[in-house]
């Protein structure tokens, strides 16, 4: 009987695969141990995954959302020296605002003075905003520990003269002893030279939000600042809000295009430099960059951890080739080609990562979702949350599960698995079918 | 024309410390058809002159052709190739492929060699029914006796359509009467498919069934008996 030699190997396909899946169950205990130990690393790498991400979110959205927003538009002087007169036109906020009416824009002013409350004194910054668009780009003013966020005046001195309620860090508050109701002079060198002084109300307390902030902040109104600063012509920082996180840089590069259009239009001052727009990787370096660390933990610690779970996948396999040197003997005597064995214990090693890759995906994705749900909580021992590079954290760790990081941490483990199946197929291939019969 | 002609094969190869001289010199013709036993005392080179023949050894001196092919000058992938095609083998034990069923494992030679599914599926239930395992056709190797599994691996080596069978010691781990049958399928398959077997065996209920009888001493060839095959 005659054979045509070149037929398709398509045909072959269906059997290798046949007995492939067939002998990964020929020691079942073995293949679910393997498959366990394969699986349980998938699980710990999405829920490390899933963890990873509540976190890095969290950092992301107090980093944005509580004090410094998306983006923020400066002039380079103000960047540089802090210089008071390096100011963006009020006229150009109406003008950015239309041109984006998607976005929520919040102009802030800045301001060095001496705080003097009943008998203490401390140096404080001074920040102005207007509380309404506040609220739509930022968190800063709901973080109340004591007392109501207001910003409006609070009553008139003796002299007729409004008297504002002021907001103050958390730090600060302790150290001058203020308190909601607290009475604090701010004294400060005003934009024309002279000495900017008035009397205000503390309305109320913030929780930690900020470092800086915390240690010497006070929050007023821009209607305030400017009675007491008088600086009238401009703000010194533009906060701004996206909708949508991951148009970050194409509205970023939008917004500095319609002020470079302004600029030209209405050229600024000199001295107060260019405006620069910047997103908040470029506003917080280190919180970026441990975000970019973090990415890269995670493949190491996902290496490592499917690495040593593939060191089933390697015994098994071994154990199942060492086993079965007479069987692969007989096929390579009946016609087999050793690329066709070595296909075959390949795929057997796919079969048992793919099954391990679904078993440890589902468990995995249920265990993430439940701590994306429920958290892990650490209030007993840490009420106040923790503090991470700058950042406080709620005392509840919430993991965040992102499909593609299932996908990612399968694949990872599928790759690894294979990498380890090399070796087991290696040596089937290199089996002398004369000498293993014997 | 010999369907295999084998000249002044040898064979020598190092065991530990020792050269060992397996086969010297052994000239042989084996024709069409020929149902032939290769005998001979343990260590006197049947199994290794068996995979020379098919392949699987190469010899240290000699030439191997089947059907005017030189073997000894293929490559790896042709005697595959050749091994697939052209030839059917029966070993002594643990032939079939264990999570295959019996129809499947005689179904595996010619999946390898491409055939189509309904194609082998048809052969490979034919021979199981030449053998006698029709209504056994879809049980593991672990739930037939040991002379079925002979059967299987007989017509797993038969529906491939080889040209030769070459058997090592199919009988020995078989009782009498299981031997005589398998020997007794063999035959008639031989005859009825115009197949050629050669079969190394110690057994001398193998030898009363050959029909020539080819004797194998420390090497050499020892002498070349044609006989009337003996019914069982």
């Amino acid at each position: 009987m005659q054979h045509d030699m070149n037929t398709s190997s398509l045909n072959r396909l269906p059997m290798l695969f046949y007995i492939a899946w067939r002998n990964i169950w020929r020691n079942p205990v073995r293949s679910l141990l393997t498959v366990s130990a394969l699986a349980g690393g998938l699980v710990m790498v999405i829920l490390y995954a899933a963890l990873l991400e509540g976190m890095t979110r969290q950092m992301v959205q107090y980093a944005t959302e509580v004090t410094t927003a998306h983006i923020q538009i400066h002039r380079q002087a103000f960047i540089d020296d802090r210089d008071m007169y390096a100011t963006i036109p009020w006229a150009w906020l109406d003008e950015i605002e239309q041109e984006f009416p998607q976005l929520r824009f919040a102009p802030r002013l800045y301001a060095a003075a001496l705080a003097s409350a009943a008998d203490t004194s401390a140096g404080a910054m001074i920040r102005a905003v207007d509380p309404q668009r506040e609220l739509q780009v930022t968190t800063m003013l709901g973080h109340v520990r004591q007392g109501k966020p207001a910003l409006d005046v609070a009553d008139v001195t003796d002299y007729g003269l409004p008297r504002y309620n002021v907001v103050v860090g958390a730090q600060m508050a302790r150290n001058m002893k203020l308190a909601p109701g607290s009475e604090l002079v701010l004294v400060s060198q005003a934009a024309d030279g002279s000495i900017g002084n008035a009397l205000y109300r503390v309305a109320s307390v913030l929780k930690p939000i900020e470092p800086n902030f915390d240690r010497m902040g006070i929050l007023m109104s821009i209607e305030a600042y400017q009675q007491l600063m008088y600086l009238e012509n401009g703000y010194h920082e533009l906060a701004i809000r996206l909708d949508d996180m991951t148009r970050l840089d194409p509205v970023q590069q939008a917004v500095r295009e319609k002020l470079g259009q302004l600029q030209q239009h209405q050229p600024l001052d000199e001295l107060g430099g260019p405006v620069v727009v910047r997103n908040w990787r470029e506003l917080m370096p280190a919180v970026a960059d441990m975000l970019e660390l973090s990415k890269s933990m995670l493949l190491i610690i996902g290496f490592i951890v499917v690495g040593l779970a593939s060191l089933g996948m390697l015994n098994t396999m071994l154990m199942a080739v060492h086993e079965r040197t007479h069987e692969f003997g007989i096929l390579l005597a009946i016609g087999m080609k050793r690329g066709w064995l070595l296909f075959m214990v390949v795929l057997e090693s796919l079969f048992l990562a793919l099954v391990s890759a679904l078993s440890g995906s589902v468990i995995g994705s249920l265990l993430a979702l439940y701590f994306e749900e429920h958290g892990i909580d650490f209030s007993e021992s840490m009420p106040d949350g923790y503090d991470w590079a700058g950042i406080v954290f709620e005392p509840v760790m919430k993991g965040y599960l992102l499909p593609q990081d299932v996908l990612y941490a399968s694949l990872l483990m599928i790759g690894v698995a294979m990498i380890a199946s090399l070796l087991p197929a290696w040596r089937t291939v290199r089996l002398k079918p004369a000498e293993v019969m014997r | 024309m010999a369907l295999l002609t084998l000249e002044g094969i040898g064979k020598r190869y190092r065991q530990g410390e020792i050269e060992v001289q397996a086969l010297q010199g052994v000239d042989l013709q084996v024709a069409e058809g020929d149902f032939a036993a290769l005998v001979g005392p343990s260590g006197s080179g049947k199994t290794t002159l068996l995979n020379i023949i098919g392949g699987l050894d190469a010899p240290t001196q000699g030439s191997v052709r089947l059907n005017g092919i030189e073997l000894t000058a293929m490559g790896e992938a042709e005697l595959s190739d050749f091994r697939l095609f052209q030839l059917g083998f029966i070993f002594q034990a643990y032939n079939l492929v264990p999570v295959l069923s019996a129809l499947e494992n005689v179904e595996l030679v010619m999946v390898l060699q491409g055939q189509h599914r309904h194609e082998r599926r048809e052969r490979a239930e034919h021979y199981l029914e030449l053998v006698g395992l029709k209504a056994v056709m879809h049980r593991r190797p672990s739930a037939l006796s040991g002379g079925q599994q002979q059967r299987v691996a007989v017509a797993r080596a038969l529906a491939a359509g080889p040209r030769l069978v070459l058997a090592d010691e199919p009988t020995a781990n078989l009782d009498s009467e299981n031997a005589f049958a398998l020997l007794d399928i063999m035959h008639r398959l031989s005859h009825e498919e115009k197949t050629t077997f050669i079969f190394s065996t110690h057994d001398t209920r193998v030898m009363e069934r050959a029909e020539r009888i080819i004797t194998l001493r420390d090497g050499r060839l020892a002498s070349d008996e044609r006989h009337e095959r003996h019914s069982a």
